[in-house]
C-alpha cells in the first residue's frame, strides 16, 4: 500500500512537472483564445494583403498560416519589389477598388494617402474590446518611430511594422589592421576606429580612398578602392540619407515646426559641403546607386565604409553571400561634432495601413493586430535569427541578445533610439523628387552646397505654395 | 447535297447586293474602328477632360480652364523635357538613318554570309526595351560594368565619374544605346526597300554609263524616298516617346538631364498622382506631334511624292 502511494505520488509529481508549462504561460494561452474567439464573426473571410519583399517578409510569411489556422481566417499575403508595392498599392488605395485590405505603406507615403483621405483609421476598433487584444502591449513597441507614423491628428492609422533604419557600416578587417591604425594616426593624431562623428567618418574616407597598385592592409590592390560609398540615385532615399544624416545632425532642417521651407540655412551649406566632399571619396558611379547596389558594393570589397539600411545588411553579411561577411562593423550613425546631443538618424519606420475601400476590415485589423503581437514578433525575431524589432523586448531575445555580430544589434538599437517618421507631407514624393536632383547635382559638383541650399528653398517654396508643407492637424 | 446547291443561288444576289452597297466598306472597318474607340478613343477624350480638371489622387474635382497647361508651359521641367527629347531625337535618328541607309547599300551588294548577317543584325530590334536597358546597365554601369570596368576605367577614358552618372554624358549614352537598338531596323527596312527596287532603270543607267554615285542619287534616293520619308516619320515618333531604357538606366537623372516628357509624364502620374497636369501634359505632347506630324506629311506628299 505504502509502496503504490508513493508510486502514486511520483506519477502526480511528474504529471505536475510536465504540465506545469502550459498553465505557466498564461499569456500564449491567452492570445491564442482572444483571437480564436475574436475571429468567430470572420470565419471564412478572405483578406487580401499586399507587403514588400525582403528577408524579413518571407520569414514572416512561413508565421502566416498559424493566424489561418487559429481563426479560420484566410489571408492572401502577396509579396511584391519595393517599388511595385507603392505603384500597385497606391493605385489601389486611390482607385477605391479595395482589392487589397491591407497595404504596407513606408512612412513617407503616409502623407499623401492621408491627404486623398485613403487610409482607415484604425480607432473604433482599437476601442472595440470584441476585437482589441488586451495583451497586445502597446507601451512595448519602440516608442518614437511608433509613435510618429502609426498617429495622425489624433487617429491611429496602424501598429509599427517594419522598423527599416540607416546604420554606419565599416570594413574592421581595415579599421583594426595595425599598419593602417599607425599610419592613420600618423596622419590625422587619432586612433582609427568606427567613426563617431561625420568628421572623422569624412577622415577615414579620405584615408582609404586608394588607386589600384597601392596598398590596402599589406596587400596591392587590384583595383581603385574607395573610402565611402552612399546611396546616390534620384528616386530612391538619397535625399532622406542627406536631409536626415547629414543636414539634421548639422542642426538644419527641411521644414520648420510649422512646416514652413527651412533649407537655405548656413547648417544645410555645411552639411551640403560635407556631402559633396564624401562623394570624391566614393565610387564613380554614386550618382546611380540605390539602396540595393550600396550593400552590393560592400559586399564586394570595393569600399570601405557606408551608412545603409539595416535589413539590407542582414541580406549581406551572411557567410556564402559575402566574402567579407564577418569583417564588418556596425555603429550607430555619427553625429556631428559638437552636436552629438542632438544627433539623428534616418529612418523609415512603416505600417500596414487598411485600405478605406475594405470590405473586410474588422477581419483585416485582428490579422494587423496578430502580426504586432509579441507573440508573433518574437517568433519572428527568433526564426530570421534576428531582425529589425518594432517591440523594445526583442532586444533581450537571444536571436538578438546572443547574435554573432552584436554591433549591428546595437547601431540597429542606437538609431531606433532617435529614429522618427517623416512629417506628413501631402506634397512628399514631389518634394523628395526635386530635393534628391538637387542632392546628386551637389554631389556631383555640378552645383555648389549654397547652390543647392537656394535651389532646395526655392523648389519648396514653389510645391508648397507659400503654406506650410505638411498636412494640418 | 442538293439542298445546298439549290440555296446558293438563292443568296448570291443578297451578297452581292451587299458588297455593292454604300455602307459595305463601313461595315468591314466597323470592328478595328470599335476596337480603336475604345481603347484609344475615349481615354484619349477622358485625358483631355482630366486636363481642364483639378485631379490629384485620382479624384477629379473642379473645372480649372487652362490652368493645368498654363502651369505646365510655365515650368522649367517641362521645358527641360522638350529640350531633352528634342536633342535625344535629333541626333539618334539622323545617325540610325544614315548607318541604316549605309549598312542596307552594303548588304545590298550580295555581302558573303548575308543570309547569317541578317539575323543576327535584327537581334537588338528584337529584345525589349527593358532587355536592352538591363543589357547596357550591365555592360556601362559605374565601377562593377563590364565594359567600364574593362575598357573605360583600365584605359582611363573615362575617369572619376561613370557614364549614367554624369549629367554630361548620361544622354549621350542613352542616344548611343538607342542608336544601337534601331540603328539594325533601319538598315533591314530599307534593305528591303532595295531589294523591291525595278531592275529596268539600273539596266538603261548601266547603258547609258552612269557611275555609283549618280546611280545612288539619281535612281535609287528618288525611287527609296517614300520609304524612308516613312521610316524616317515612325522612328522619329518612336524616338521622342521613349521611355523603357531611359526608366531603366537612368530614370530621368542625374538631376533632369535625361527626363524626357515621356518619364515626366509617369513621374507625374504614377508618383506624384497629379493627374490633371499629367494629361494636359499629354496632350500637350499630342498636338505638337499631331503638328509636326501633319507638316511633315504635306510636305512629303507634295514634294517627295512620299504617301
Amino acid at each position: 500500500m505504502k509502496r503504490r502511494f508513493w508510486c502514486f505520488a511520483a506519477a502526480l509529481a511528474a504529471t505536475t512537472a510536465l504540465t506545469a508549462p502550459m498553465f505557466a504561460t498564461p499569456a500564449t494561452a491567452q492570445d491564442t483564445s482572444f483571437y480564436a474567439t475574436a475571429a468567430v464573426p470572420y470565419k471564412g473571410t478572405t483578406i487580401r494583403v499586399l507587403d514588400e519583399i525582403t528577408p524579413l517578409q518571407e520569414t514572416l510569411s512561413k508565421i502566416v498560416p498559424e493566424f489561418e489556422k487559429e481563426t479560420g481566417i484566410k489571408v492572401e499575403w502577396e509579396l511584391l519589389n519595393h517599388f511595385e508595392v507603392i505603384n500597385k498599392g497606391q493605385a489601389d488605395m486611390l482607385s477605391g477598388r479595395g482589392h487589397y485590405d491591407a497595404i504596407m505603406l513606408h512612412g513617407a507615403q503616409l502623407g499623401p494617402m492621408l491627404s486623398a483621405e485613403a487610409i482607415m483609421p484604425l480607432d473604433k476598433f482599437v476601442a472595440d474590446p470584441k476585437l482589441s487584444d488586451p495583451g497586445l502591449n502597446a507601451a512595448d513597441f519602440i516608442a518614437t518611430p511608433y509613435k510618429t507614423t502609426a498617429f495622425f491628428d489624433g487617429k491611429q492609422y496602424g501598429f509599427i511594422n517594419w522598423n527599416y533604419n540607416h546604420v554606419y557600416w565599416a570594413r574592421e578587417d581595415l579599421l583594426s589592421n595595425p599598419e593602417e591604425m599607425k599610419a592613420f594616426k600618423a596622419k590625422y593624431g587619432y586612433d582609427l576606429g568606427p567613426a563617431k562623428t561625420i568628421e572623422q567618418m569624412r577622415d577615414i574616407a579620405e584615408f582609404f580612398t586608394r588607386k589600384k597598385g597601392e596598398k590596402l592592409a599589406g596587400k596591392p590592390l587590384e583595383s581603385d578602392f574607395y573610402g565611402i560609398v552612399l546611396e546616390g540615385i534620384k528616386g530612391g532615399s538619397t535625399f532622406s540619407n542627406l536631409w536626415v544624416n547629414f543636414i539634421e545632425n548639422y542642426g538644419g532642417e527641411l521644414i520648420d515646426d510649422k512646416g514652413m521651407p527651412a533649407f537655405d540655412s548656413p547648417e544645410t551649406v555645411a552639411a551640403l559641403k560635407m556631402w559633396r566632399e564624401l562623394w570624391t571619396f566614393a565610387p564613380p558611379g554614386i550618382a546611380e546607386y540605390s539602396l540595393v547596389d550600396v550593400p552590393t558594393v560592400m559586399g564586394n570589397g570595393i569600399a570601405a565604409q557606408s551608412l545603409a539600411w539595416s535589413d539590407f545588411v542582414l541580406g549581406i553579411d551572411k557567410p556564402g553571400v559575402s566574402p567579407y561577411a564577418g569583417k564588418f562593423i556596425y555603429a550607430p550613425i555619427p553625429a556631428k561634432a559638437g552636436n552629438e546631443a542632438h544627433r539623428h538618424a534616418d529612418a523609415e519606420p512603416s505600417v500596414t495601413v487598411i485600405n478605406a475601400a475594405s470590405e473586410h476590415p474588422e477581419a483585416t485589423f485582428l490579422f494587423l493586430e496578430w502580426l504586432a503581437s509579441k507573440k508573433q514578433q518574437d517568433k519572428l525575431i527568433e526564426m530570421g535569427q534576428g531582425g529589425v524589432p518594432i517591440r523594445e523586448s526583442s532586444w533581450a531575445l537571444p536571436a538578438i541578445k546572443d547574435s554573432s555580430n552584436p554591433t549591428l544589434f546595437a547601431a540597429m538599437k542606437s538609431s531606433l533610439d532617435v529614429a522618427t517618421a517623416r512629417p506628413k507631407m501631402e506634397k512628399y514624393p514631389e518634394i523628395i523628387d526635386a530635393m534628391s536632383g538637387i542632392a546628386q547635382e551637389v554631389g556631383l559638383g555640378q552645383m555648389t552646397p549654397e547652390e543647392g541650399a537656394k535651389a532646395g528653398q526655392a523648389a519648396l517654396e514653389k510645391l508648397c505654395g507659400g503654406k506650410s508643407c505638411t498636412l494640418a492637424e | 447535297m442538293s439542298a445546298t446547291t439549290e440555296a446558293a443561288p438563292a443568296h448570291a444576289p443578297k451578297a452581292s447586293a451587299l458588297r455593292e452597297s454604300a455602307w459595305y466598306p463601313y461595315i468591314l472597318i466597323a470592328p478595328s474602328m470599335i476596337t480603336l474607340v475604345v481603347v484609344s478613343l475615349v481615354p484619349f477624350i477622358y485625358a483631355i477632360y482630366l486636363s481642364f480638371h483639378q485631379a490629384k489622387f485620382g479624384r477629379v474635382r473642379d473645372f480649372i480652364w487652362f490652368d493645368n497647361y498654363a502651369t505646365l508651359l510655365s515650368d522649367e521641367r517641362f521645358w527641360n523635357s522638350i529640350g531633352v527629347a528634342a536633342t535625344f531625337v535629333f541626333i539618334a535618328v539622323p545617325i540610325e538613318f544614315m548607318l541604316g541607309l549605309v549598312g542596307a547599300l552594303v548588304l545590298n551588294q550580295n555581302v558573303r554570309g548575308r543570309s547569317v548577317l541578317v539575323p543576327l543584325l535584327f537581334m537588338p530590334t528584337m529584345m525589349a526595351p527593358i532587355v536592352v536597358g538591363l543589357l547596357w546597365k550591365i555592360m556601362l554601369a559605374g565601377s562593377w560594368g563590364f565594359f567600364s570596368y574593362n575598357v573605360l576605367e583600365r584605359f582611363n577614358i573615362l575617369t572619376d565619374t561613370s557614364i549614367f552618372a554624369s549629367p554630361d554624358l548620361a544622354l549621350y549614352a542613352l542616344i548611343f544605346v538607342d542608336i544601337w537598338q534601331w540603328t539594325p531596323f533601319m538598315m533591314l527596312a530599307f534593305f528591303a526597300g532595295l531589294q523591291a527596287l525595278p531592275l529596268g532603270p539600273y539596266r538603261a543607267a548601266a547603258v547609258d554609263g552612269a557611275n555609283p554615285l549618280q546611280i545612288f542619287f539619281h535612281i535609287t534616293l528618288p525611287m527609296m524616298t517614300p520609304l524612308l520619308a516613312v521610316i524616317g516619320l515612325l522612328r522619329f515618333i518612336d524616338a521622342f516617346k521613349v521611355f523603357d531604357t531611359i526608366y531603366i538606366l537612368t530614370n530621368g537623372g542625374p538631376g533632369t538631364t535625361t527626363e524626357t516628357p515621356s518619364i515626366l509624364a509617369n513621374k507625374m502620374t504614377f508618383e506624384f498622382w497629379n493627374i490633371g497636369e499629367a494629361s494636359a501634359l499629354a496632350v500637350l505632347v499630342w498636338i505638337a506631334f499631331f503638328a509636326f506630324c501633319t507638316i511633315f506629311y504635306q510636305v512629303a506628299k507634295k514634294r517627295l511624292n512620299a504617301f
